[in-house]
């Protein structure tokens, strides 16, 4: 093995170190990239580390993120989000887990209408995650939902992965936006089924509003109320999908419609002032800060990879692939997966795919199935501990209490979940390639 | 004898037909050269986003870090203006035209030229020949159609339908179809049959327009630091003009074959409309497209010297097309 | 020294917060620039290059400029499972090491973003568009002033744990 290729190894190590250290995670993939890219290859690649950062900030499709974020904490701001998952556990009545339903609810409505996971996770846990704990449910749970749900956005279409994906497999977005829609649906699906079942295995971990406190709301007031504050962001929400659906707005400006939607709606309920559009203003920026440091931090990291010819480890690993298409899909599936701990989806699907690719070619396999199994893993690699975006995104604004311990703890049985889908999709490919044969896409 | 161990990045993402993969793709290039080359002269490359972000060669080649960078001279428009004439104009050059000018009648002179002063080199290394006018929800049958139709269309092309009325909308390549599905835009104009068919346009829209007046054909850029370029042997600097002007060649020919299985594929299977322009729309077309090109001329001496010195030939070799290949088209199947 | 330090401190601190309340707004007139491409494209098939342009100009500067302001405010991610369970003096070294460690990556960074402004700046870059926003080099220019901001701010950081640490057992 090269020296750079055991440099860029050492490097993966080091980061990890510094990572579970409690070194800030922008630091660790900072320091780890220029220290371990200067030393394999010296300083002429690092001219190239400016252009990269431009990129990130210039990225039109990352606008989604400023403007969801910023919805997303006009709505906690003027307190318009405190009640409302509040009064959904009301009106689920006994149901334990009703809230985490509806924050799963949440995220697959989000997901329709947004492609970027930060923004989704963000957002939800910025809206969800104080309100459930309140309401006494387990932190690891909570978390372990809201990150979940945020992906969903990843592959329930629009999305960045499955537009990525097409580009690189040479399917049409619409294709796989189609073959994406009934395996998002099915994780939906599983997700609702487990909080079902933790409902009643582990009624304390997802509590149902205390029955005396139900009673003291008559079903009149619960009735009004729930009118008051559900349909607000439903508004919201139909605001941000419709302008889609409706040829008002291209994916990616729809998100305006829903940070727009959430100051008028703000004004319209008299919470708008100036302090609060002031206090939102500052929390946005913070919040969005938080998600664009590691994505510029980001960078250095995956310079110094692939100038230290990190790739050629997974080409090395390529060497060992069995035979058989079966054998050759699950290859694949195990080394995404274990990419996805360490590196970034967008780094992984450049590096893994195109020597995959020729295989299933030649196989004369179904790509858009392909695409909808690689979209699946990439999703679980947001999940993957340590190195997941959606778990640091979500840790970037839980409140102090919430530990990364938890946050890691709660997303496992969801990362089972992520898998069970998988070995579905792949078991029943009709799932992904049945819709866009109907409906000839 | 040394052996060169180069970088090329590419403004275009991976699997990209053509501008990445394929017969005369930009990694096909690099497959050539190290073969001619005996290993001597190997090319690593990279495409869009694995080193760096798809706009980003430019400058990665002007700083010396990357050797070599594939694009088109006209996404440099923002730096060197007169960098457009080097991919196409509307109502430009055709494939051979183009070519006719690059390698015989100066063009390749006055790139030289334009990019020197810059420490950089460059050589036409690919094109798609004549593109498609684009994707439209509902037909265009006078200009008066173009009035607030929305259409996704960058550059002076896209300039050009704003001086007619159309509302030009700026998308990244993914988001075409899902906004032109729903209508966000009326229009898009992407590449050709096959490339388009690959984005499922006919799906979105379909009228399906053609007459390339908006690009009638596009040069693929081969960007090299003058200084990575002098320090190759002369030799080698010839495999790398031969691989790039075979490529040149290829690439044109693969488009040419794949559009027509392409187009017929797409009207016969997906129900397209394809249609031509109505002259006298393409007659407005042309007038703006004067008042455009000869405002771009005028904001500088250099887009003015290569706009006359393009525009003089492309009127010297339309006159001798209008007698050789012309009459050609002209003559019954 | 300590008082020094503290002063510098609290000095570089709010030097970053003032500019990050001011570029906070960015945030806003993103929204409404968005919400009003939108809606004038729909409603009277109005756009136009420059704004639609503006868009990530916007983003981008208020995400450069946001990444102080961010840790300025406290917004900074790790992995606690270990931090958590340090005695303070070991968070506060292990604060130490972080912020000084960011330090330098920022300068770097800003060290690095030199000569791309420049190559941007000796061609007076613009947007390759027609009616596009010029002065590109002006929004390129953002990144080693951003940089630099996010060192000032990690050398506040810096001399924050320093005091975490120097300052004797019990007084905290
Ligand atoms: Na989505
Ligand atoms: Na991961």
């Amino acid at each position: 093995m090269p020296y750079t290729e055991i440099l860029a190894l050492v490097m993966i190590g080091a980061f990890f170190l510094m990572l579970l250290a409690g070194v800030p995670v922008a630091v660790c993939l900072g320091v780890t990239g220029f220290v371990f890219g200067y030393a394999g290859f010296g300083s002429f690649l690092f001219t190239l580390l400016p252009a990269r950062i431009f990129g990130v900030i210039t990225n039109y499709t990352l606008l989604a993120l400023p403007l969801f974020i910023f919805m997303g904490i006009m709505l906690e701001k003027s307190r318009i989000a405190e009640e409302l998952l509040d009064v959904i556990g009301f009106a689920m009545g006994g149901l334990r887990g009703g809230m985490a339903l509806a924050i799963i609810l949440v995220g697959v409505l989000m997901g329709a209408a947004s492609g970027v996971v930060g923004a989704t996770v963000v957002t939800m846990g910025l809206i969800a995650l104080g309100p459930v704990l309140n309401r006494g449910y387990d932190t690891g749970v909570a978390c372990g939902v809201i990150c979940a749900s945020g992906t969903l956005g990843q592959i329930i279409p629009p999305s960045l992965v499955l537009i990525l994906l097409a580009d690189i497999m040479g399917e049409s977005v619409g294709t796989l936006f189609a073959a994406a829609l009934f395996p998002g649906l099915l994780l939906s699906g599983l997700f609702v089924a487990y909080v079902l079942i933790l409902g009643f295995f582990k009624p304390l971990a997802l509590p149902a509003i205390p029955a005396e406190e139900r009673a003291a709301l008559s079903r009149a007031d619960l009735g009004k109320k729930l009118l008051r504050v559900v349909l607000p962001p439903i508004a919201l929400i139909i605001a941000v999908l419709g302008s889609i659906i409706g040829g008002i707005a291209a994916p990616t400006e729809a998100a305006s419609m829903g940070a727009l939607g959430s100051i008028v709606l703000a004004a319209m309920s008299g919470k708008l002032s100036f302090g609060v559009m002031r206090d939102a203003v500052r929390g946005a920026f913070v919040t969005s800060a938080m998600v664009f440091l590691i994505l510029i931090f980001a960078q250095p990291f995956g310079l110094a990879f692939r100038g230290l010819g990190g790739e050629n480890l997974v080409h090395d690993a390529f060497a060992m692939v069995p035979g058989g298409i079966n054998g050759q899909i699950f290859f694949l599936m195990v080394l995404l997966f274990v990419l996805g701990f360490f590196l970034e989806w967008i780094e992984i699907s450049y590096i893994a795919l195109p020597l995959f690719l020729p295989i299933f070619m030649n196989a004369g396999v179904d790509m858009a199935w392909i695409a909808i199994l690689v979209a699946v893993n990439l999703q679980t690699s947001f999940l993957t501990p340590p190195f997941g975006w959606a778990l640091f995104f979500l840790k970037g604004v839980a409140p102090p209490q919430v530990k990364t311990w938890d946050i890691y703890k709660g997303v496992l049985p969801f990362i089972g979940l992520q898998l069970v889908g998988l070995a579905l999709v792949f078991s029943f490919p009709g799932l992904a390639t049945w819709l866009p044969q109907a409906i000839g896409w | 004898q040394s052996t060169f161990n180069w970088k090329m990045t590419n403004a275009y993402g991976p699997g990209s037909p053509f501008y990445v993969e394929g017969p005369g793709s930009p990694t096909d290039f690099c497959k050539k050269v190290e073969a001619m080359s005996d290993g001597r002269l190997k090319i690593q490359h990279f495409a869009a986003g694995e080193l760096i972000p798809a706009l980003e060669g430019f400058d990665a080649v002007r700083s010396g870090a990357i050797e070599m960078n594939a694009a088109n001279a006209y996404f440099w428009a923002g730096k060197i203006p007169a960098a457009q004439y080097f991919t196409t104009v509307p109502f430009g050059m055709n494939f051979q035209g183009m070519n006719a000018w690059l390698y015989h009648g100066g063009g390749m002179e006055l790139w030289d030229e334009l990019y020197e002063p810059l420490g950089l080199k460059a050589l036409p290394m690919g094109n798609t020949g004549v593109q498609m006018t684009g994707w439209f929800r509902e037909p265009i049958e006078s200009v008066a159609d173009f009035q607030n139709l929305k259409m996704r269309i960058p550059g002076l092309a896209g300039k050009v339908y704003a001086t007619l009325g159309v509302d030009v909308k700026l998308l990244p390549g993914g988001e075409i179809f899902p906004a032109l599905e729903r209508g966000v835009i009326d229009a898009a104009e992407f590449v050709g049959p096959y490339q388009d068919r690959r984005l499922g346009l006919q799906n979105a829209a379909k009228y399906y327009y053609t007459t390339g007046w908006h690009e009638p054909s596009n040069v693929t850029e081969l960007l090299m630091s003058t200084q990575a370029w002098n320090s190759l042997p002369a030799d080698l600097q010839e495999i790398v003009k031969v691989a790039a002007m075979a490529c040149n060649l290829e690439s044109h020919t693969w488009c040419e074959a794949n559009n027509a299985e392409a187009l017929k594929d797409l009207v016969e299977n997906d129900g397209v409309i394809a249609q031509t322009l109505p002259d006298d729309v393409v007659a407005e077309l042309k007038t703006a497209t004067d008042t455009v090109l000869a405002d771009f001329a005028a904001q500088d001496a250099q887009v003015k010297k290569v706009h006359d010195a393009f525009t003089a030939f492309k009127t010297e070799h339309a006159a001798w097309a209008a007698v050789s290949e012309k009459p050609l088209y002209g003559l019954p199947g | 020294m300590i008082a020094t330090l503290e002063k510098l401190t609290n000095g570089a601190h709010g030097i970053v917060r003032i500019t990050g309340q001011i570029a906070a707004w960015s945030g806003l007139a993103l929204v409404l620039l968005v919400a009003f491409n939108v809606l004038s494209r729909y409603l009277f098939s109005y756009g136009s290059v420059a704004l639609q342009e503006a868009e990530w100009h916007l983003m981008a500067v208020g995400a450069l400029f946001g990444m102080a302001y961010g840790l300025n405010q406290g917004g900074e991610v790790r992995v606690d499972i270990a931090y958590a369970k340090f005695p303070p003096r070991v968070q506060a070294a292990i604060d130490v090491v972080s912020a000084v460690l960011m330090t330098a990556v920022a300068l770097l960074i800003a060290y690095l973003s030199l000569a791309y402004v420049d190559a941007s700046y000796s061609i007076n870059e613009g947007s390759p568009d027609p009616g596009g926003l010029g002065y590109r080099y002006l929004l390129k220019a953002c990144l080693p002033v951003a940089f630099i901001l996010l060192a000032i701010q990690s050398l506040a950081m810096t001399g924050h744990a320093l005091l975490t640490l120097l300052r004797p057992k019990g007084v905290r």
